[in-house]
């Protein structure tokens, strides 16, 4: 039996109703009807008005992570940009109140999660000089290779998913497969592969493998190759030149004035990075150059990155060249736990783990000690801001996160321009969401 | 515990960008501490405004890294909330902290974004944790919890556990032998204005009660 063709649809709602065809729901739209779930995504705001409002996330694979924008557009321009975090906010600064010092470096994995060696160096390092003590400079250099890793993993993803972004697909593949072997790298040292938990106050977990140099050598041979093929890629391609050239200017004074730190200021011709301003952990023992641009477009970062690969690389083979020997462990075990084997056949050093390891005790700073201390992340400034209050447990601890003060002047950036050149633009500022929302 | 400000005022060297303030401006400033390499200025609250003022426009700190607030609930501290500026001078990379004493009976701070457009989302931010309102700053929304929160979670009478649901319950505990109700405890209530307002509060309260009869 054929179906009878010319009468309604047999496709009915669970309720019985029957669904409405697409002619019946255009003439209902032409008498002024307005389907609910169309109230989402426009709204008319009076007849003639090309305006319509457009949600731009938080689930859109150009955010690259649940950034919501809400764009107000005539046309394909953008006359008015508004953006709403928050969808990852997990309270990190309120768990920092409850957990002692050595606990909360699992949290600080969490929050730029391409390169967690960064944020978990950047806490020890703030609670370290809070309480005033010094590692060891073995665990100094491996702390600068590790984050250098890190950062070129970060770098190189941001550079491949611009490409991603704009059309260039395979750039974001190659990237992906050669930050694997930084991912190697770090799960030989530690175990993890993204939540590394690798540094403890005063110290490291535990000293990296005898075949730690072969896996950084072979990565400084492999990696470079990467790097020039990603510039034989993009930086000559007249089709990603176009999309990013003049695209989302970011001045001098714009990023002076909104707290814009890491490669995005100094593609923007400000010179500030904190290695070299304020060298931690033995920065100023390497040489190496803050490449700076001064155009400030999405062109100029991804320029910016890819000269800051260069020089990250730079630092690695001078720090895999002095590499000392000796312990990686600050020595004073009043504030940095023993290793594990000591604690399984040294008395002291288990009572020492005890009493680090068991809540009431461990790590007490001054009491009303507090200090902002900061780093270089691949984002940017990340600045741990720690109040004590004589306890294990901090009284207060505050995160400067990088991404927040890049991602508050987008909205400003995003006015004024097509739809297509944002998605061009919020590659390029790299944007994590862990760290912008904690 | 003791109070984080001390008296120990006069006796060591200033720090210079506390000595080249002028002296109207220099003689608000109550506490002045060191630790490690930073050293952070205390103020009382209205005070802090010119003195940023005179940081920003005559001293050359034009990079306003971070604002946030410190709530010294329980603690033997001057009152109970810090507002705290961290100002970074790029020149020479002197970075200084400046603590403005906040009451939690005063109503607002006077907001800084005319001084530096990163105090927007810092201020936001800050009064989206601690409920602490900037007067002049153009958009305080909420900017990570969400827009029907009634509450301001980093403040130290937030509780912990509790909050939701487990809130519509009378509480049964046992006392000697029999067990009592006792009723909820009041909601934290602290300084601010708009969202946490009492009637805004009942109004969630009400709202959000799904077994009243």
């Amino acid at each position: 039996m054929s179906p009878s063709r010319g009468k309604s649809s047999s496709l009915r709602f669970a309720g019985g109703t029957p669904v409405p065809s697409a002619a019946t729901l255009e003439r209902e739209f032409a008498a002024g009807a307005r389907p609910g779930h169309h109230q989402n995504i426009f709204e008319v705001e009076d007849e003639g008005s090309q305006r319509l409002v457009m949600n731009f996330g938080p689930q859109h694979p150009a955010t690259h992570g649940t950034l919501r924008n809400i764009f107000t557009l005539d046309g394909e321009t953008i006359v008015e940009a508004d953006v709403e975090i928050g969808y990852l906010h997990t309270g990190f600064e309120k768990l920092g109140e409850g957990m002692t010092y050595q606990q909360w470096v699992t949290v600080t994995d969490r929050m730029n999660y391409l390169s967690a060696m960064n944020n978990n160096v950047g806490y020890a390092v703030a609670v370290e000089e809070l309480l005033g003590i010094e590692v060891p400079p073995r665990c100094q250099a491996l702390r600068v290779i590790l984050c250098e890793l890190s950062r070129i993993a970060d770098h190189v993803l941001c550079v491949g998913l611009q490409g991603m972004d704009l059309g260039a697909f395979s750039v974001m593949l190659w990237a992906f497969e050669k930050r694997e072997l930084v991912y190697d790298i770090i799960e030989a040292v530690c175990g993890a592969r993204l939540t590394t938990s690798w540094t403890r106050i005063g110290g490291i977990i535990r000293d990296v493998p005898e075949f730690f140099p072969d896996l950084v050598y072979q990565f400084l041979d492999e990696f470079p190759k990467l790097h020039k093929e990603i510039h034989l890629m993009l930086s000559g391609n007249r089709i990603f030149k176009d999309r990013v050239q003049g695209v989302g200017v970011v001045s001098r004074e714009q990023a002076l004035s909104w707290g814009i730190s890491g490669p995005i200021a100094r593609a923007s011709g400000l010179d500030l990075d904190v290695r070299r301003d304020r060298p931690y952990l033995g920065y100023d023992q390497y040489r190496f150059e803050v490449p700076v641009h001064p155009d400030g477009d999405s062109w100029a970062r991804y320029l910016q990155r890819m000269a800051e690969i260069e020089q990250s690389l730079e630092i690695i083979r001078q720090a895999m060249a002095t590499l000392p020997t000796g312990p990686v462990v600050h020595e004073d075990f009043k504030t940095s736990l023993p290793t594990k084997h000591n604690v399984h056949t040294d008395m002291e050093s288990l009572i020492h783990h005890f009493k680090l390891v068991m809540l009431g005790h461990g790590i007490r700073p001054k009491e009303n000690a507090m200090l902002y201390s900061s780093t270089e992340a691949p984002c940017g400034e990340l600045g741990f801001f720690i109040v004590s209050d004589g306890s294990d447990t901090a009284w207060r601890i505050r995160i400067r996160p990088p991404s927040l003060y890049n991602y508050a002047i987008f909205p400003r950036i995003a006015e004024g321009i097509m739809l297509s050149d944002s998605v061009a633009i919020l590659s390029s500022f790299h944007i994590i969401a862990g760290e912008l929302d904690r | 515990m003791s109070a984080p400000h001390s008296s120990a005022e006069g006796h060591a060297p200033q720090h210079p960008v506390r000595a080249a303030l002028p002296p109207a401006l220099a003689d608000s400033i109550i506490d002045e501490v060191t630790h490690g390499h930073q050293t952070g200025l205390f103020v009382r609250t209205p005070d802090q405004r010119p003195i940023l003022e005179h940081l920003r426009l005559a001293q050359g700190f034009e990079f306003l890294k971070d604002v946030t607030a410190i709530d010294l609930l329980g603690r033997d501290a001057l009152e109970r909330f810090q507002v705290v500026y961290v100002l970074c001078r790029i020149t020479d990379q002197t970075t200084i902290r400046l603590h403005a004493w906040l009451p939690e009976e005063v109503e607002s701070v006077p907001s800084v974004v005319d001084l530096w457009d990163s105090a927007r989302w810092g201020e936001r931010e800050t009064h989206d944790m601690f409920g602490i309102v900037f007067d002049g700053n153009p958009d305080l929304r909420r900017l990570l919890m969400p827009e029907d929160f009634p509450a301001f979670p980093l403040l130290k009478d937030y509780p912990l556990t509790g909050q939701g649901e487990r809130r519509q319950f009378p509480l049964v505990r046992p006392r000697g032998a029999e067990m009592v109700e006792e009723a909820p405890g009041p909601y934290p209530v602290s300084i601010g204005r708009g969202m946490h307002t009492p009637e805004y509060i009942e109004e969630v309260k009400r709202e959000s009660k799904p077994r009243e009869e």
